[in-house]
């Protein structure tokens, strides 16, 4: 298996990132019951790791024989019977599910199934926890609907569930949710950080790493732990004694979106803007999301521009991306931003060099 | 028959004569009391030949009935009404009084039974000449002949020819226009009648004399007539009077003929032909009973009947019979045969119809525009061609399950009541409901497909049918189409017809041409005494674009409201413009296409233009109604135009014109207030108003969102399939979105290392034996494996095909797919092939070693991963065995994952399979029959892993492994054979196990 997967740490105890938010939430269960949870913080960061390192402090080892299953649901909603298809983790004392993939009937994953896991007390055997725990993911994604079904489950069961929310960003989770659970903020690590969990599996894998080369590495990775480790064992499967500035090899749909980039900056016409309409299809079928792509390219283009430029360029961004999420197609906001630009650097030019 | 006053019964002739006036209005009546007065002393009865549906319109003297007559012969005289009586009663009439002859027609009887352009025929006078022709024409059979001279030689009271009377006779007109000339016997009452009519004068009972009387009802009657008639023929007089009539003119100027159609003529005939390859199936060989007829008809008709037309007979036959001899059908289909054509041509024609069997295509589709008279075409010649029309349009209830009995009835039933005329299906609206119409299109499609199936029963079916209803129920049960059937839309290209379109034959309505339109309106016009100009009644044609139904409505409107039409008004709104669709390209087209300025007065004012322009487009936009695939189409095209633009500037606004109706959409379909979607127009046509250039543009359909749609659900089904085999503990921490972003590009890396060297694996130092089991970990731990893309249709000549089948192997699931961008050469280093295949064989090995593992020994991690991978099997039995079976088509062998996972998940089988492994040992005839089917995939995939031996040189793990694989490939597919020992009919070849898959 990868490294990612192989050095996950497996306990609370195991965790060198963020080692004060395990302490404390080793405390938490250990001492007193545990609250619902809500973790957010971006992706790579640790949240998925971190609740399942709580699972075990609480239910022990047990917590990691899990079962896929994928299930059926039949819902009876008013005149008509809606089938709805979930795969769930489940163990014998806590079940991980994403309500959100079902789309937008997620409110009756919510009002149907969770409550029925909720209902249902886990058999309390041999002293153990008398609660059961979800784990919903994504949360975030929930439809306004969904979520707000979720609160009344929240504290009607509480004596016999515990949920664990997961999602990225805390502000599309309502209020009511918020405020109902314990809030964990897990920010992205730093690059100090990083370069301590390279090192750490460097020196587990009995590598010889040339100072700075886990540094350049996690210089490159975004902050994102799980990127920094496969980047690193990319490149330690592709030469391994290293060299301290051995390339580290680049995500490919990032070298794409800077391709679209130098192709914006060399030429603004529609039948360029064609091309990159093109080219941004691309990336979007292969499930790479607009907004990611927006970013990434924003970040390309602001390499490549004058300082001048740059708060307006990134005033647009954010502007198209704030009507890319209120609306539907991303391709129409894209490829808006993309003429903007255009737009903006050729009169630039035009007026810089007549 | 004659009947004597005293047998005659005043009461009967009363209600009679009562049915007779109920129609008129009521200053009639107060006439009526009088006149029924005078009756009473009068006795006199009218006669009519009754028509019963066997006899037709050929003249037969036999059992006739008359209308009023009738009853009391019933009731007082049923010995006078021999079957061989003559038709004729006798009309006590005041002897010098004109004997009215419409009158007979009013009967209620008649009044249901007769078209209106029967009683327009009623004129006719009496000529010698006419009276010939009719003899002719009907030429009786022999023995009705002989007994019509029997009849002239008894008494001379009923005769086709007014000579062979003596004395006063009148002519006597049968529903179909036969004629005949009846005596008028007054007996006994000569000195009574004179009293009478002294009576009346004296008496004052009435203030007219009865004659008077009689002319005016008999004038009221035409009127009527006229009335409910079509406009008719230019040489009928037009009745003095308006009647104040409810009737739409619509309905009222409705053709009623044939020639009278206003939709294209070469449509007409079309249809009219189609309709008439029904024949042979339809009314079979009736055909040349008829011809004959008409042949006879033919050749003695020299002259036309000026008002004779046409009507409908119960016979359509007969009615075809008719036509031929009839001038008025100038422009019937078979126009062709006009009355100076000569024999040939008609036997011909004959000859066509007989051999010719029901067409082609047994379905008719007309399309086209609203108000171009696709359903009265498709009424008018299915009526012409004496079928009875039974119309199914969207106002009944068009459910699959209702429609279906009702469209077997009509095209498979004949009626039992009054009307024996064959039924013609037109189903009107076809394409206005989807569901609706569908249930239709669904039922037609299935009874053409059953046609076609039992096409050589067709012979059959069509003697059946004309032998009538007492077979018809035996060949109810099949749902065979043998009655035409039309279909009316408006969209041709609705996709519920599609279906319907190829096996239908399709004719598309064009718009009648102005001037055509505008004649029969000015037409009407005249009729109705409204006062117009043939500039403005072209204005509204145009306006309408000849929908002459819209023409009218407009017309009776202004017509009300007791004004003129004129040409101001049309553009005013007081005309309602027509409320049509367009196609979408019609409508990207006018977006990007500025109009050429075509009339110098608009161009003259530039703001009336825009706002012209911009009612218009938004007017085409919105009725077309699908914004969504409206701007699609822009953003689409957009960018290929030509337009001006320096900084782009154009560009970011239509962009941003898009984006605005992206979030208005959303906006819409979240909250779902529609009434926000009507500002979406006025965003296409800010588009227009931005890049609309002059010259044509080309203009593509949108696809490229659908595309991007469908190859990204493509792509999440891969990417989901996949994650649901990864182990839990790997997955749960995977979405989408971080495999995309993060993991994919560096794990196409760490599974495919420059590093490795392509050797045999003993030759590979320690390091690189470590690298090796970590790659392979990695691999098993993903569930990634190598698979042979390519499906090899030769298995047989392995040896052949190994490089080129090899060299497909790529990964499984494809996840490389993931960064293959188009015009993008990803830097990632592709593995040999030799390596490949060492790595497919090692990943194998190293599933069922921790497999064994998981089984034997309980080592936590070996542990773990094989309950999870258990308890996932358990769960997903259904989905794996599914994937399996879609994925082992391709090359099972290559397949190291479909080895690997049945076993897995389902222990069960594997044991069950091992039984009956044991069972097939011990007996041999099972042996000798699967050794051909089993062995041979399980010695492929030997001789597959042969090519490794040589390679690799771990030869015992290798068979090991090959054994191993062969039987779990075979245990894979739990599939159980049934072997009926001793019992052969075929003849015994190898079969390999894929054929029995497939």
């Amino acid at each position: 298996m990868l490294w990612v997967d192989k050095y996950r740490p497996k306990t609370l105890d195991q965790v060198i990132v963020h080692q004060d938010i395990a302490l404390n939430l080793k405390k938490l269960v250990t001492e007193q019951d545990c609250p619902h949870l809500l973790f957010y913080g971006p992706s790579g960061s640790g949240k998925k790791t971190l609740i399942m390192a709580l699972l075990r402090q609480v239910f022990g080892p047990g917590a990691e024989k899990v079962k896929v299953e994928n299930r059926t649901w039949k819902i009876d909603a008013g005149s008509r019977t809606i089938d709805l298809e979930l795969t769930t983790l489940s163990s014998a004392n806590h079940v991980e599910l994403s309500p959100s993939d079902v789309g937008f009937q997620d409110r009756y994953i919510v009002q149907e199934i969770i409550k029925e896991m909720a209902k249902n007390r886990p058999i309390d055997t041999k002293g153990k926890r008398g609660y059961k725990v979800l784990v919903l993911n994504e949360v975030d994604k929930l439809s306004r609907e969904a979520q707000h079904s979720l609160r009344r489950t929240m504290e009607k069961y509480s004596t016999s569930c515990r949920l664990i929310l997961c999602c990225n960003s805390s502000s599309k989770v309502i209020e009511a949710i918020r405020s109902r659970c314990l809030n964990v903020r897990i920010n992205a690590p730093t690059e100090e950080q990083i370069v301590k969990v390279l090192e750490f599996i460097g020196k587990k894998e009995g590598l010889q790493l040339p100072s700075g080369f886990a540094a350049r590495i996690s210089e490159k990775s975004n902050r994102s732990l799980r990127r920094a480790i496969l980047s690193f064992e990319t490149c330690r499967v592709q030469q391994y004694p290293f060299t301290s500035n051995q390339a580290i090899p680049p995500m490919d749909w990032e070298e794409y979106v800077s391709e679209i980039a130098s192709d914006i900056m060399k030429e603004q016409s529609p039948k360029r803007l064609f091309q990159v309409r093109g080219k941004l299809y691309e990336l979007l079928t292969n499930c790479i999301p607009p907004e990611i792509v927006l970013k990434r390219l924003l970040y390309e283009l602001l390499k490549r521009l004058d300082a001048e430029l740059k708060h307006e360029i990134c005033h647009w961004a954010a502007y198209y991306e704030h009507r890319m999420r209120l609306g539907q197609k991303a391709i129409f906001h894209l490829e808006a931003f993309v003429a903007k630009f255009m737009s903006i650097y050729k009169g630039f030019l035009i007026t810089t060099f007549g | 028959m004659y009947l004597s006053p005293k047998n005659f019964p005043p009461k009967t002739q009363c209600t009679a004569t009562y049915h007779f006036f109920i129609t008129h209005s009521k200053e009639k009546k107060r006439k009526e009391k009088t006149l029924l007065k005078t009756q009473k002393n009068h006795r006199w009865t009218w006669i009519t030949t009754f028509l019963s549906p066997k006899n037709s319109n050929r003249w037969k003297p036999t059992p006739t009935s008359t209308t009023t007559k009738n009853i009391t012969s019933d009731l007082d005289l049923p010995e006078q009404d021999p079957p061989d009586s003559p038709p004729s009663t006798d009309p006590q009439i005041n002897a010098q009084n004109k004997r009215p002859r419409s009158e007979c027609t009013d009967s209620p009887f008649d009044d249901s039974e007769l078209p209106s352009d029967e009683k327009r025929s009623r004129i006719v006078d009496v000529e010698e000449k006419e009276e010939e022709e009719d003899r002719h024409r009907y030429s009786p059979p022999p023995e009705v002949e002989q007994e019509e001279v029997r009849v002239v030689e008894e008494e001379n009271i009923l005769s086709r020819y007014a000579f062979q009377i003596d004395g006063e006779c009148m002519p006597v007109t049968a529903p179909d226009g036969d004629r005949v000339y009846a005596k008028i016997s007054r007996f006994e009452t000569e000195e009574r009648l004179k009293n009478l009519n002294f009576k009346t004068h004296s008496n004052g009972l009435i203030l007219e004399p009865v004659n008077v009387l009689l002319e005016k009802l008999e004038q009221d009657a035409f009127t009527k007539a006229l009335n409910s008639s079509s406009e008719g023929q230019s040489d009928t007089s037009l009745p003095e009077k308006q009647v104040v009539h409810e009737q739409l003119w619509v309905d009222k100027y409705s053709p009623n003929s044939f020639t009278e159609l206003l939709s294209d003529e070469q449509t007409n005939r079309e249809v009219l032909l189609w309709l008439k390859q029904w024949d042979s199936r339809v009314f079979g060989s009736e055909i040349r009973t008829t011809s004959d007829e008409v042949l006879s008809a033919l050749k003695r008709h020299s002259s036309v009947v000026q008002h004779q037309k046409s009507n409908n007979s119960n016979l359509p036959r007969n009615n075809w019979g008719h036509k031929w001899s009839n001038g008025n059908f100038r422009h019937s289909n078979n126009s062709e045969n006009e009355h100076s054509n000569s024999k040939g041509i008609q036997d011909l024609w004959n000859k066509k119809i007989r051999l010719s069997g029901p067409p082609e295509q047994k379905i008719l589709l007309l399309c086209g525009p609203p108000g171009l008279g696709k359903t009265t075409l498709a009424h008018v010649a299915a009526k012409h061609c004496g079928y009875r029309v039974v119309e199914i349009n969207a106002s009944d209830d068009r459910s699959a399950s209702n429609i279906e009995t009702k469209i077997l009835d009509v095209v498979q039933m004949n009626s039992v009541m009054a009307d024996a005329r064959p039924k013609c299906l037109v189903i009107d609206e076809i394409d206005g409901a989807l569901g609706d119409g569908k249930g239709a299109v669904e039922v037609i499609l299935k009874m053409v497909s059953d046609e076609s199936k039992n096409d050589i029963g067709k012979d059959n079916i069509a003697k059946e049918e004309q032998s009538g209803k007492t077979s018809s129920k035996k060949r109810r049960k099949t749902t065979s189409l043998s009655r035409p059937v039309i279909c009316i839309c408006n969209d041709l290209y609705a996709p519920a017809l599609r279906p319907l379109r190829q096996i239908a034959k399709v004719h598309i309505f064009i718009q009648p041409t102005v001037c055509r339109v505008v004649n029969r309106l000015k037409y009407i016009c005249n009729k109705e005494g409204m006062k117009t100009s043939s500039i403005a009644l072209t204005a509204l044609a145009e306006y309408t674009e000849c929908d002459i139904r819209s023409c009218l409505n407009t017309l009776q409107f202004l017509n009300k409201k007791k004004e003129t039409l004129n040409v101001l008004e049309i553009s005013s709104q007081v005309v309602g413009r027509k409320d049509m669709s367009r196609s979408a390209f019609d409508i990207w087209k006018e977006i990007f296409q500025k109009r050429k300025m075509k009339r110098p007065r608009k161009s003259s004012n530039s703001r009336g233009n825009t706002s012209d322009e911009f009612e218009s487009l938004h007017a085409l936009i919105s009725y077309r109604g699908d914004h969504n695939t409206i701007l699609d189409g822009i953003h689409e095209n957009i960018l290929q135009l030509q337009y001006h633009d320096p900084v782009m500037q154009k560009t970011v606004k239509c962009l941003d014109c898009l984006g605005v109706s992206d979030l208005m959409h959303q906006y819409v379909m979240r909250t779902q207030k529609m009434a926000v979607l009507v500002y979406q127009p006025s965003l296409a046509i800010t588009v227009h108003r931005l890049v609309a250039q002059i010259q044509k543009a080309n203009i593509e359909w949108p696809k490229s969102y659908q595309r991007y749609r469908t190859i990204l659900m493509g792509k999440m089904d891969i990417f989901k399939s996949w994650h649901f085999k990864i182990p839990p503990y790997i997955s749960r921490h995977l979405s989408t979105k971080s495999f995309v972003e993060e993991l994919i590009s560096p794990l196409l890396h760490i599974l495919s290392p420059p590093t490795l060297r392509p050797v045999a694996l003993h030759i590979l130092s320690e390091k690189e034996k470590n690298d090796m089991a970590q790659l392979v970990r990695a691999m098993v731990a993903y569930c990634i494996t190598y698979k042979n893309m390519r499906f090899d249709p030769l298995p047989n000549n392995l040896g052949h095909e190994v490089a080129q089948e090899a060299s497909a192997l790529s990964f499984d699931p494809p996840i490389s797919d993931f960064v293959n961008f188009k015009g993008y050469l990803s830097g990632h280093y592709e593995l040999s092939l030799a390596m490949k295949q060492v790595l497919v064989h090692e990943v194998e090995k190293q599933r069922i070693m921790q497999v064994s593992i998981g089984k034997s020994l309980h080592l936590t991690n070996g542990q773990k991963e094989n309950h999870d991978l258990m308890g996932k099997g358990s769960s997903r039995a259904e989905s794996t065995t599914i994937g399996h079976s879609a994925a082992c088509v391709p090359d099972m062998r290559g397949d190291a994952k479909n080895v690997f996972n049945p076993r897995q998940c389902n222990p069960s089988t594997h044991t069950v399979v091992s039984t009956l492994d044991s069972s097939r040992s011990a007996s041999t005839s099972m042996k000798l029959k699967f050794s051909g089917d089993k062995k041979k995939p399980s010695n492929g995939s030997a001789n597959f892993f042969d090519r490794f031996r040589k390679l690799s040189g771990k030869d015992s793990q290798n068979t090991d492994a090959a054994v191993q694989k062969a039987t779990v490939e075979r245990d894979s597919l739990p599939l159980l054979f049934k072997f009926n020992e001793g019992f052969t009919n075929a003849v015994k070849r190898p079969v390999r196990m894929r054929e029995f898959l497939l």
